[in-house]
């Protein structure tokens, strides 16, 4: 994949105050699993994998995954929240390298 | 094509096929004689190519997990296999064969035979997915057709209705004429009162029709979309000449080769041939930048993914005025119409109103030719987890039908390909698209 941490997020075209939004995000990263030797031993290095996904909306904190190896390359999370005010929302992937990437979104009302 | 008949003089073939192979190459070809010669650059599953088992039989290459058969015996689409349609030939039940219904009805839901169910709905909840390709067959028994009618409708329904989309299916040695007996057995068995339907999907005249998987242009819906951004790299990176795409379209992919991809296929000169886009990166990418693009290979698939996006939103506008676009649309028109393989399939049968388009081939609901079918691909196969283009499309379609499949890039697919955009004429392009 060509562009590590290119972090994406779909929300539904109008949104009114108050409604339940569906989420739906996704981010570019390899999700390194692990490998092992010929004996079948896990070869020890640092897997570069997201550990932490974290969604701010006005300020605060939505929701925040704490995820391992087992999810996919290029993992997809979606999520619901109610959508009170207008600002912004963003999610932030944190990798096992220091990596953080971070998608935002303005939600705005129709 | 040129590739197929040099191996079709290999003295390792039989007979009969080097017969073909020979009266081949007195026909004219549609194009030019002065114009370049087209050798298949496709990755080898794609080329409809074969290798000779150590017992002499030829095995073809294809996909992992598709079908090795050899369908040498039937007509293929080559422009250059002047084979007629099996002929219409009248059977009779064969002296000392008794039917077994039982053993009709596990025929009947073969998977490996037909199976009949793919296009006639019966009686039975393990009859899934029924299809309504073709009559529904639930109460036929109670109609009181005589045996041998039966008999020879399944043998070659072509004597009674000239026009049937039924295969003729003692006639091409799919069924035995024992087999047969056991189906014509097992249909005068199928009575009223039919048995309650427990679920409405299970008939295809009550099943609900698909309703798709969403945005196609969504990257968190579609993967294609993130697998076509790999080729931006390719983009702006140089190939074993020295040379990236974006040294001569600069700008950017997507402002470069915006309009582009709605004038394909088209005919092009130089290589004296019609040319979808995925045609002519083959020929166009190791000419400039020296990277293959082989026909179906990821590389391929990828960039022609981002060339195409690159026009979404626009209209397709192909040239059909040109003498060389209207030969060719002639002659992908008479492909679509061409019956060809053991089924005896035309595309026509399937993909119009008059024959399945609207109907379950099985579970699958059959599109309509007409509607325009070319612009959301290359497509995401949700079946499969992959993407495929039209030419991979066309020849896994073949290949269960029992016809040997051209290399990805042959001609032939080109102007069936062009046939089939004219309909999509003036409509805009959105590729990549979701599909089963």
């Amino acid at each position: 994949m060509s562009d590590l941490g290119k972090v994406r997020i779909r929300v539904p075209s109008s949104i009114k105050p108050g409604d339940v939004v569906q989420v739906r995000t996704l981010v570019i990263h390899p999700m390194e699993r692990i490998e092992r030797d010929a004996q079948g031993k896990i070869i020890p290095k640092t897997y570069n994998y997201i550990t932490r996904v974290v969604v701010t909306y006005l300020g605060k904190t939505v929701v925040a995954f704490d995820t391992t190896q087992s999810v996919s390359e290029n993992p997809f999370f979606s999520f619901a929240f109610r959508a009170t005010d207008p600002g912004p929302l963003s999610v932030e992937f944190h990798d096992t390298t220091g990596g953080r990437y971070e998608g935002k979104v303005d939600i705005t009302f129709a | 094509m040129r590739s197929v008949r040099r191996r079709l003089a290999l003295p390792a073939i039989a007979l009969s096929v080097l017969a073909v192979g020979c009266a081949v190459t007195e026909r004219a070809m549609p194009e030019d004689a002065d114009t370049p010669r087209w050798t298949s650059r496709a990755i080898p599953e794609a080329r409809g190519d074969f290798r000779v088992l150590p017992d002499g039989r030829r095995a073809a290459i294809r996909y992992k997990g598709w079908t090795p058969a050899d369908f040498g015996a039937f007509r293929t689409y080559a422009y250059d296999d002047a084979r007629p349609e099996p002929a219409v030939l009248g059977a009779t039940i064969p002296a000392g064969l008794s039917g077994d219904a039982t053993k009709g009805r596990v025929l009947f839901l073969d998977r490996a035979k037909g199976p009949c169910t793919g296009c006639h709905l019966v009686p039975g909840d393990d009859v899934w997915p029924a299809g309504s390709v073709g009559p529904d067959l639930s109460t036929i028994g109670d109609r009181r057709l005589p045996d041998p009618y039966l008999y020879q409708l399944l043998w070659d329904p072509r004597v009674v209705y000239p026009n049937t989309a039924m295969p003729p299916w003692g006639a091409t040695g799919v069924l035995t004429p024992e087999e047969l007996v056991h189906l014509v057995a097992y249909l005068q068995t199928l009575r009223a009162p039919l048995p309650p339907e427990r679920d409405a999907d299970r008939n295809p005249f009550t099943r609900k029709t698909p309703v798709g998987f969403g945005d196609g242009l969504d990257p968190t819906n579609n993967p294609a979309v993130l697998l076509a951004e790999d080729a931006q790299a390719q983009w702006e990176e140089k190939g074993p000449a020295g040379r990236a795409c974006a040294d001569c379209h600069p700008g950017g992919a997507e402002r470069a080769m915006r309009g582009v991809a709605t004038r394909y296929p088209k005919h092009l000169k130089a290589y004296g041939r019609v040319m979808s886009l995925e045609d002519f990166l083959e020929a166009h990418g190791p000419e400039t930048t020296g990277r293959p693009y082989a026909a179906e290979s990821a590389d391929n698939l990828t960039m022609t993914m981002l060339v195409k996006m690159a026009s979404n939103g626009l209209p397709v506008t192909l040239d059909t005025a040109s003498p060389e676009a209207r030969a060719a649309i002639a002659r992908g028109r008479a492909t679509f119409a061409k019956r060809v393989g053991q089924r005896n399939h035309s595309c026509a049968d399937c993909h119009t109103r008059d024959g399945g388009a609207g109907k379950f081939l099985g579970g699958r609901l059959l599109a309509d030719a007409r509607d325009g079918l070319t612009r959301h691909l290359p497509t995401w196969r949700t079946s499969q987890g992959e993407v495929w283009d039209l030419r991979k499309r066309v020849q896994w379609c073949m290949t269960p039908l029992g016809t040997n499949m051209l290399a990805a890039d042959a001609v032939e697919y080109a102007e069936l390909e062009l046939y089939l955009t004219t309909f999509d004429d003036g409509k805009p392009l959105r590729v990549p698209g979701i599909r089963h």
